[in-house]
């Protein structure tokens, strides 16, 4: 084992909270390390609905929790304007939802209060026949409706973001290595232990260690012997690999609980549902009980929606506080930092609950908790430091294609990843190629996430630049991307082989349970493209 | 407590929301929803597109109409579909891919083995594109 490295801060955990953490402290001066067993964003954060919005739903709960999510959220518009667009969403209105016209239309006038917040327009009312013209695929059932707007946002290109920042600042950052334990000292938590990417153990001090390991906190503050109590939820979403309507839709589920049909950049997200999960955090499994579930609510405003067919579907876990009792919708989303120096272990910090919206807040409170344990004067600076690549304006997507020998299209979708960085993603010298057409993403581009955004894997790949997030769902890029990252890696052909194969094996988990008719018939073609990865 | 708040504040909008509308007159607001977001790219299908949208997205980019007839503009026929139908916010800022010579769209959709109606596609992206 190595000399353990000495930091002021230790971050467990790389989803968005911990990034932003690691960010925050960074900024403020620190010296960070962060580390993640898995991949940047590939837990909660990753399995999320690709929003940051302000929760009309905590309306009939806590408008606290409305106002600060909604408050943050423009924090987060403004300084990641390239990872964001508007989502507007068309809340029809059917005969025996629990809802009525009016008393929606209440809520949303109340959510016009805080939309500034968030540099978002106010809501529209809608007649049935104006609805059906918004979007022809709407119910004839129609009522009326209202219209509400939020902002989508790349999570994954979030949180690297945040990470990146952080390193560009002074932070130390390393997926695929895991804590293993924690050093004590006495009753006070000195470092950590962890097992890197290649099996290598080292060891780390830090003046203090926070724990930002979302639903695995309880297990991460177990290794203090610390008792820290959530209620996890479990909910997935199915994704389709286009926009069904380029408007927004929102459900009623058969058992009253308000469902989303998403339209991000280029794909729909529908979900989500929310049981309490008891099961293992590392393999969380979709049931095909749940996706009916989400397509029964859809069906009933949306009928051609079994129509489409899904490529995959996620399952992630919230964080949620531990509430006894209440249903699990009800849940508060509010979030806590807990000095576990109340409980007689010092050093060391959990951050728990929240949700995606709010990370700049959890992670600002939360650096402020480890500022004042360390007695160190600094001000919080994410809410206006522009994140990298949103430094300036973007030039014109054609122009940027033209003089890079790209699509215009490869252009928007490099500026919606890499802002203002664009054009130094292509600079490599590597060739300016499709390599994955669906999405579509650039050899170069491709090959400067393996030599400078820490993709280990095709998986990685997925979430940092998109690769077979499109309709062939990998069926035509990943030999090709393997060999682009394994020329980048130095792997050997059977490594590439054994990659592509990995990367296939862990697609069809998340594709099994929405394969319809369709499905099956692309899942023949993929897998006649790829035949040999199954021997 | 905070939800004996909350529910109070929502009662008291309710009130309030009810006696506007009583003593004013709706107008239409869909122009407005339109115009608002135009600049997002958020346009409507028309219902003859809506109704056949499901198999106008159905392309699972194996190529095979590309291989029968090439490009349309500078953009591979099976790109058209698996990428350009996905009907992204900022698909305006693309208008440039497609311009130019349209290629047999009618064989290219009959090679195609989930049956994409290329023609339509094309159609539908270049009204998208031209905003």
């Amino acid at each position: 084992m190595s000399p353990p490295s000495d930091h002021d801060v230790c971050v467990i955990g790389g989803g968005v909270t911990g990034a932003g953490v690691a960010r925050d402290l960074s900024l403020r001066g620190l010296s960070v390390l962060l580390l993640e067993k898995g991949d940047w964003g590939a837990g909660t954060t990753g399995g999320s609905s690709w929003m940051i919005h302000g929760g009309p739903r905590y309306l009939e709960f806590d408008w606290d929790t409305t106002r600060l999510s909604t408050q943050d959220a423009g924090y987060i518009v403004s300084i990641a304007r390239n990872l964001v667009y508007r989502v507007v969403f068309i809340i029809p209105v059917l005969p025996h939802d629990k809802n009525n016209i009016e008393r929606m239309e209440t809520a949303m006038e109340v959510y016009d209060r805080f939309q500034p917040l968030k540099k978002a327009h106010p809501h529209r009312r809608l007649t049935a026949e104006e609805a059906r013209q918004a979007e022809p695929g709407l119910t004839p059932d129609v009522i009326g409706a209202v219209t509400m707007e939020e902002w989508g946002i790349d999570p994954h290109r979030l949180v690297y973001a945040n990470v990146e920042d952080a390193v560009a600042h002074g932070a130390r950052a390393m997926n695929h290595t895991e804590v293993v334990d924690l050093v004590r000292d006495g009753g006070k938590v000195i470092g950590v232990r962890y097992r890197a990417a290649d099996g290598a153990m080292s060891e780390a001090r830090a003046r203090v260690v926070v724990n930002a390991t979302g639903p695995w906190s309880p297990r991460t503050s177990g290794l203090a012997g610390l008792k820290v109590e959530l209620r996890p939820a479990k909910g997935i979403h199915i994704v389709y690999p286009h926009r069904i309507s380029n408007f927004s839709i929102s459900a009623e589920s058969v058992d009253g609980r308000d469902l989303l049909m998403v339209s991000h950049a280029g794909f729909t997200l529908l979900g989500t549902t929310d049981d309490d999960y008891y099961g293992d955090l590392d393999s969380v499994d979709v049931l095909e009980d749940e996706v009916d579930y989400l397509l029964q609510a859809f069906e009933r405003v949306f009928p051609s929606i079994r129509d489409y067919r899904p490529v995959r579907a996620t399952a992630a876990v919230r964080p949620t506080l531990f509430k006894w009792r209440r249903y699990e919708d009800e849940l508060s989303r509010r979030y806590q930092v807990i000095d576990h120096a109340t409980e007689g272990v010092e050093g060391f910090v959990t951050i728990a609950g929240g949700k995606l919206s709010m990370y700049r807040l959890m992670a600002e409170q939360t650096s402020d908790a480890v500022c004042r344990k360390l007695g160190h004067q600094g001000p919080c600076t994410t809410a206006t430091s522009p994140l990298p690549g949103n430094e300036s304006e973007m030039e014109p997507a054609a122009e940027l294609a033209r003089r890079c020998g790209i699509p215009a299209l490869a252009a928007v979708k490099l500026q919606s990843r890499h802002g203002t960085r664009a054009e130094k993603v292509l600079d490599g010298g590597r060739a300016s190629r499709l390599v994955c057409r669906c999405e579509p993403i650039t050899e170069a581009e491709l090959a400067y996430s393996t030599r400078h955004e820490q993709v280990r894997s095709l998986a990685d790949a997925f979430r940092r630049v998109g690769l077979a997030a499109g309709p062939c769902a990998g069926a035509a890029c990943v030999m090709r991307a393997a060999e682009v990252i394994g020329t980048e890696l130095g792997w050997s052909a059977s490594q590439r082989f054994a990659s592509a194969r990995e990367f296939v094996r862990g697609a069809w988990l998340g594709r099994a349970p929405v394969l319809g008719h369709a499905g099956w018939a692309q899942e023949e073609l993929a897998q006649g493209a790829m035949r040999g990865l199954f021997n | 407590m905070g939800r004996t708040d909350s529910l109070a504040k929502l009662a008291l909008a309710y009130g309030v929301h009810l006696a506007r509308r009583r003593l004013s007159r709706p107008r239409s607001q869909l122009d407005d929803l339109f115009d608002t977001y135009a600049t997002d790219g958020i346009r409507a299908l028309q219902p003859a597109e809506r109704e056949r949208h499901p198999h106008l997205v159905g392309c699972i980019n194996c190529g095979l109409c590309a291989l029968a007839a090439g490009r349309i503009g500078q953009t591979r026929l099976s790109d058209l579909a698996s990428s350009y139908m996905r009907l992204y916010a900022r698909l305006g800022e693309a208008s440039s891919d497609i311009e130019g010579d349209a290629p047999d769209l009618e064989a290219a959709a009959s090679a195609c083995p989930v049956g994409v109606p290329l023609v339509e596609v094309a159609a539908i992206v270049r009204r998208m594109t031209a905003g």
